[in-house]
């Protein structure tokens, strides 16, 4: 797939879609926000994609866990408060019924967000304690680079485990 | 009206629907009554109307049936916008509304016993066909209908705090298990493969 005049951040937000896809995902519930954004046209975009906007990131835990039980391989895309506000919703549904699904996670407030300010700051700077807390598998993105093979392997996780994994995307992608 | 009365009805009533439960007496009464594989009780305040949306419009030829709790609920009133928005046609909510926290031994009032109306609520959020109903023969009229119309409803029953529960058994099926069971009379009834990953 190639973007004439694109900016990085939409062929990044391309190569996530396309390795989504390639990884069997086809349920997104959403609650949106300003550093993946870019992703959200191209998800619409794609019919193999079901998108559901939620008010909630709760709401999108629990949406994608019954897309997931239904058997449509699911994500949650949200902002790192999201991880905050879903939490009881992620031990509940994600680890002690064991329902499998990706966070994709707009990592704000870490030190390689290039957007970080005293308002994101100490929401990033817990977001990694709260994940090992809950036991929840991450990975941390920066760039690009093996984002396809990361991605695929994160979901082969939560099927292998039947649990959430999160994918955490900072560096490049807060641009 | 009494909830295990409202259930005595509603069991009988159910073949192939997938039903998803919340928490309180609820689901140890709803667990004894009808014992169907396509019973999902999470046993978690606040997340069965999402996961209930969630399979109802990933399975749109399969009825879904929430049972949820007016403690449940206020606790998750952010579904309600998405369910007004989405309308599923597959989906029918019923909200057992006693107008308490009885999980405790002593019950404190919830904000319905006051001012709220979560029926309203619903309807304020886009859920056209969202009622109350306070006596058993209006539940029996209405909830025969959320299960035979290919229409959203959202009906939320009055009932009175009991302790009915106590006298049931509790389950011993844990929560893993619980959900294999569904899965597994998923794949079954859907005739596909839902958990992936490779033994």
């Amino acid at each position: 797939m190639q973007f004439i005049g694109a900016t990085v951040e939409t062929e990044l937000a391309a190569k996530i879609v396309g390795a989504l896809k390639e990884a069997g995902i086809s349920f997104v519930s959403y609650l949106p926000e300003t550093r993946l954004s870019q992703i959200m046209p191209l998800l619409r975009e794609d019919p193999s994609f079901m998108l559901v906007p939620v008010a909630n990131e709760a709401e999108g835990v629990s949406i994608a866990a019954g897309a997931s039980l239904g058997g449509r391989p699911a994500a949650v895309y949200m902002e790192g408060s999201g991880v905050y506000i879903s939490s009881y919703n992620l031990l509940v549904l994600g680890k002690r019924l064991g329902v499998p699904m990706l966070l994709l996670v707009a990592y704000y407030g870490s030190i390689l967000d290039k957007r970080n300010s005293f308002l994101y700051a100490f929401p990033g700077i817990h977001l990694i304690p709260i994940l090992r807390s809950l036991d929840i598998q991450y990975e941390v993105f920066q760039s690009g680079e093996s984002l396809e093979d990361k991605i695929k392997g994160a979901v082969k996780m939560m099927h292998a485990i039947k649990q959430p994994v999160a994918l955490l995307f900072t560096g490049a992608f807060t641009a | 009206m009494n909830r295990y009365d409202c259930f005595e009805f509603l069991a009988p009533l159910i073949k192939d629907q997938l039903v998803i439960g919340s928490l309180s007496g609820q689901r140890v009464e709803w667990g004894h009554l009808c014992r169907h594989e396509g019973n999902l009780l999470v046993a978690s305040m606040g997340a069965a109307l999402g996961i209930g949306v969630g399979l109802a419009l990933v399975l749109p030829h399969r009825k879904v049936i929430v049972l949820e709790s007016d403690g449940s609920l206020l606790l998750s009133l952010y579904n309600l916008p998405t369910l007004g928005n989405l309308s599923l046609p597959n989906l029918a909510v019923f909200v057992f509304d006693n107008e308490v926290y009885s999980g405790t031994r002593i019950s404190e009032p919830s904000a319905t016993a006051g001012k709220t109306d979560l029926a309203g609520v619903a309807r304020s959020c886009g859920v056209e066909r969202a009622m109350t109903v306070r006596e058993i023969e209006s539940f029996k009229l209405e909830a025969k209908k959320a299960l035979e119309e290919n229409v959203l409803r959202f009906l939320v029953c009055k009932v009175n705090p009991t302790t009915r529960h106590r006298q049931i058994e509790r389950p011993n099926e844990d929560l893993w298990e619980h959900k294999y069971r569904f899965v597994r009379y998923l794949e079954r009834t859907e005739g596909k493969k839902i958990f992936l990953g490779r033994g």
